[in-house]
């Protein structure tokens, strides 16, 4: 349902944008990205020319206008990591380094059981799906860190962030682009 | 030779019959030494042992801000073999001083990284450690203890040990076997003839075997060929072996060999071999770390492990051990005043039970199957796997006792049909989706039945969880909306009607959905997952985690599923993280013997379920608390804690259930009789109240998941489902709704009503639709009861 709903968000965003899509699909500047990118992941491609083969349809079988605009949620004070946790995931970022996948496994999850409930835990641990390459599992922890970070801006941008990088791998650029967006949107707000 | 030719033919022919025979005999004796060479050979060089994988629980983690006392943490160490003294000057040993502990703890391979014997200082704030520091005075923010071995995975009726390398032995072992067993060992060449006679002196002096004579080569290779029939023959093939041994290798090899090899103790169906295992079974500790008297008795042991068994024979054990000192004493191994106050101390033997104490074999068993899905049988029974695995020691002492206290006061209380109850428990953290621990029966560590994974049985109303998710899913249902608590026939395709009843045999008209969950009816359950549709519920329980849906009859809304405690705890798992399921993982990492990792499960998160519909449902199930059957468990819980779970009670009262779930731990208890006979107990009488003895025992955090967004909190009537005021009434519940719900405003009270307009409305408010039993009896609790 979610992504669906989403895709069609999308695909009108981008029938929306019209001839501007160039600009949208470019590479976010390189200081918005996540520090451990890696090389390994696969590239993004060019983005597909949406606009030619884009059918009218979905527009306006987009959901229904009448859900609600979200309230303003309190703003929460943005996550961060215990001494004990930091320690473990730069422990962790050095293993990841080193090529000891495994090793960053076992880090980040004694840091779960530490706290389980901090999202930039779950973020980390999907950083490390994307080094597995097991890119669903790395969206699905990106969801987690969602689920965790309600009402903080910047923990859910990072979110996002890597929920797009794991779309993007799979080669599901517009919904990698949209997410992408809501990266960009929470991260200045 | 002139001779020789005048001999009769017959006597020449004589003697060359003698002598092809002895030609013979010497071939023969020739490939029989060959052959035990490399009989004897083999075994030795090559694998010399089968090592069953090691199953260690999960480390304690240390860092400041974690929940754990000076004292609690002194516990801890105990468990782990630590010895409380002053000075802390090696590994295994540490000192509680006031609100401050230093440890020198020992060295252990993890699966990572092998962490280097190290001493450690832990201030403690109360409740919760302050600091950690290592010995150069630094921070350390993060620190795992040595783990718990918990157990080997080794064949049916099969041999268990922990090898040790001569590092890893106290020098005192070797000097003291040597004194006791074989003096001559050093010089021998494998036998010893004068040992022999003297033994053989000794015994026909005696009139019976009491002493043996063979050396610790003889005891070796007896020992590798596991034949214990004594006679000539095998006594000859002994001898020979043991010379081919020693002609072969070190004596120092022979004598490692030796400490890994011998039997010295039996657990059950298995054997306990080498003194590595046999440290950890009789003392709980490594065996670098055994003193004196605990040495002298191991090696009492040796001669007799089931004669000398320090458990069951504890008079006899003691009264061997203290001859050991006096021949060490003898022999000039030790001082005589050491011996002396040896003599004096206890045996030291953890656990009276015959059993060793950290012994889990519910647990293990989960391990096992676990594993066995990556693993060949042979692979964790022979090559000496390391196995890191997520059992939480002090939980799983805490759900036995949680467990058996329960049952003992059922075995004493008024019902007679509750009386020899048998019980299960499992305990899962719902985020990482971590087994921490698991109760397969009333006797925890007895090796038999495993309930908790073996064991299918009516859910009861566990199962209406289900059916309140699919109708929340379905977009059409809301805690508020009303459903019909009324008699229903339904024909089944056997064509049979079907008439389910509530437990209380009542009706109660028109509830909100909130009120049929929490009260648990029967009729109004029936009724609204017959409008979701079959379908939609069953798919929730594979949703949840389950492999398989259950059969889609209509028996299902009201719990016919038959399940495990494992399987119900995977499902409770996946609402207590809000909606994202986790596989239960038993096992986190897998080394083989080099330290490399193997395959082992990882940590793994789907989104299952909407978070809005799971965070609703989550929210009535902790209304069970405030005002549904499980409020009698309220009290007995720390007041600021928020939990939420579900009874179940299956058809006559056969099966009385408890699954629920703190911020931190999913908990869930089965209660009932393994020939199916009724308990007379609900699952709030029964398994609540062992739900809630352990959580109440815990170190756990409240049940608070986020809201999502486009949820919101709205106050409604619990008897009605109208909007209304926080104000208005005891009746109003606070429940969350997708952002634009349209709900009904209460006509007595709407939701704008102030505190002074309440106060105002009072007697109006009584009149309230309010039925007889607004609150719920202890221990009456409506339940269900289930369709025939």
């Amino acid at each position: 349902m979610l992504p669906l709903s989403r895709t069609f968000v999308a695909v009108a965003l981008l029938a929306a944008a019209g001839c501007s899509l160039q600009p949208f699909h470019t590479q976010p500047p390189a200081s918005t990205r996540p520090a451990n990118q890696g090389g390994s992941g696969p590239v993004i491609s060019e983005p597909p020319t949406v606009t030619s083969t884009m059918p009218a349809e979905p527009v306006i079988q987009g959901p229904a206008p009448s859900i609600p605009v979200p309230r303003e949620r309190p703003k929460v004070a943005p996550a961060t990591l215990s001494p004990a946790s930091k320690a473990l995931v730069s422990q962790a970022q050095s293993q990841r380094k080193k090529g000891d996948l495994p090793g960053a496994a076992g880090s980040l999850d004694r840091a779960l059981r530490i706290e389980p409930n901090n999202p930039l835990l779950w973020v980390e641990m999907g950083r490390l799906r994307m080094d597995q390459r097991n890119y669903a599992q790395a969206e699905s922890m990106g969801r987690k860190a969602l689920s965790m970070a309600v009402g903080d801006n910047r923990t859910q941008s990072v979110a996002w962030q890597l929920i797009a990088d794991s779309l993007q791998a799979r080669g599901k650029n517009p919904q990698a682009q949209e997410a992408l967006e809501k990266a960009q949107e929470l991260g200045t707000q | 030779m002139a001779r020789r030719k005048r001999k009769p033919r017959s006597r020449q022919k004589l003697q060359r019959g003698v002598a092809i025979i002895a030609l013979l005999a010497l071939l023969a004796a020739i490939i029989l030494v060959a052959v035990l060479d490399r009989r004897v050979t083999q075994q030795f060089e090559g694998r010399r042992w089968t090592l069953p994988a090691r199953v260690y629980a999960q480390p304690l983690e240390l860092y400041a801000g974690q929940n754990l006392s000076s004292a609690r943490f002194a516990q801890e160490l105990e468990r782990l073999g630590y010895i409380a003294q002053t000075p802390v000057d090696r590994p295994g040993t540490f000192r509680r001083k006031g609100d401050s502990v230093d440890v020198y703890v020992r060295e252990f391979r993890f699966s990572d990284e092998t962490q280097p014997a190290q001493k450690l200082h832990v201030g403690f704030d109360g409740e919760a450690i302050a600091a950690l520091a290592g010995t150069d005075g630094a921070d350390v923010p993060v620190f795992r203890l040595d783990p718990l071995l918990i157990g080997s995975i080794f064949p049916i009726h099969g041999e268990d040990r922990i090898i040790v390398s001569p590092a890893e032995v106290p020098p005192l072992l070797p000097e003291a076997l040597k004194a006791v067993e074989d003096r001559k060992f050093e010089t021998h060449h494998g036998v010893n003839p004068l040992a022999i006679l003297r033994a053989l002196f000794v015994n026909v002096r005696a009139g019976q075997v009491e002493q043996g004579g063979s050396t610790l080569t003889q005891q070796l290779v007896k020992s590798y060929f596991l034949d214990s029939r004594r006679t000539l023959r095998r006594k000859g093939e002994e001898a020979i072996m043991a010379f081919i041994l020693e002609s072969r290798f070190e004596k120092v090899d022979i004598m490692n060999a030796y400490i890994n090899e011998i039997y010295l103790g039996q657990d059950g169906r298995r054997a306990v071999h080498g003194f590595g295992l046999a440290s950890q079974f009789y003392f709980g500790k490594p065996l670098a770390e055994l003193n004196l008297p605990e040495v002298a008795l191991m090696v009492a042991i040796v001669r007799g492990p089931s004669y000398y068994d320090p458990r069951r024979q504890p008079d006899r054990a003691r009264e061997r051990r203290n001859l050991v000192l006096k021949v060490l004493a003898e022999q000039g191994v030790v001082k005589p005043e050491e011996a002396a106050r040896a003599m004096k101390a206890p045996l030291g033997i953890t656990d009276n039970a015959g059993r060793s104490a950290n012994y889990f074999p519910a647990f293990l068993d989960l391990v096992r199957r676990r594993l066995r899905e990556d693993y060949q049988e042979q692979a964790l029974t022979e090559t000496g796997l390391t196995v890191f695995s997520t059992l939480d020691p002090l939980l799983q002492e805490k759900a036995e006792i949680a467990l058996s206290d329960e049952l003992a006061r059922q075995d004493k209380g008024g019902r007679k049909a509750a009386r020899g109850l048998e019980g299960s428990m499992v305990v899962t953290t719902p985020q990482t989706g971590e087994v921490v621990a698991m109760v397969g029966g009333r006797r925890a560590s007895f090796d038999g039945f495993n309930r908790a994974l073996d064991m299918k049985r009516p859910i009861g109303s566990l199962a209406k969880p289900m059916v309140y998710l699919a109708a929340l899913q379905s977009g059409r249902y809301t805690p508020a909306s009303v459903v019909m608590d009324e008699p229903i026939e339904y024909k089944l395709e056997s064509g049979d009607v079907w008439k389910p009843n509530n437990y209380d045999r009542k009706v109660h008209g028109p509830v909100t959905l909130v009120r049929g969950l929490t009260q648990s009816y029967n009729l109004a359950t029936v009724n609204l997952g017959l409008d979701v549709g079959l379908g939609p519920v069953a798919k929730t329980y594979v949703q949840l985690g389950l492999d398989e849906a259950p059969p889609k009859y209509a028996s299902i809304l009201l719990g016919t599923a038959q399940l495990n405690p494992v399987e119900v705890a995977q499902m409770y798992n996946t609402l207590a993280n809000g909606g994202f399921r986790s596989p239960l993982r038993a096992v986190r990492a897998v080394i083989d013997e080099q330290g490399k990792a193997l395959k082992a499960p990882e940590l793994e998160v789907t989104e299952a379920a909407p978070a809005a519909a799971v965070y609703t449902l989550n929210r009535m199930l902790i209304e069970v608390f405030e005002r549904g059957t499980a409020r009698p468990a309220r009290k007995a819980l720390p007041p600021d804690l928020v939990v939420a779970g579900k009874t179940g009670t299956s058809n006559d009262y056969r099966d009385s259930w408890f699954a629920g779930f703190s911020g931190g731990h999913v908990i869930v208890v089965w209660m009932g009789h393994d020939d199916n006979a009724t308990t007379g107990l609900t699952g709030t009488t029964g398994a609540l109240q062992a739900w809630t003895r352990l959580m109440a025992s815990i170190s756990t955090t409240s049940f608070d998941p986020l809201m999502p967004e486009a949820v919101e909190d709205r106050w409604i009537e619990f008897y009605s489902g109208l909007e209304t005021s926080p104000y208005c009434s005891g009746s109003a519940v606070r429940m969350p709704f997708e952002l634009g719900t349209v709900l009904n405003p209460s006509p007595a009270c709407p939701p704008s009503t102030t505190s002074e307009e309440a106060a105002l409305m009072q007697p109006l408010l009584q009149d309230a639709p309010n039925e007889a039993g607004v609150t719920v009896p202890a221990d009456a609790a409506p339940q269900t009861s289930n369709p025939p």
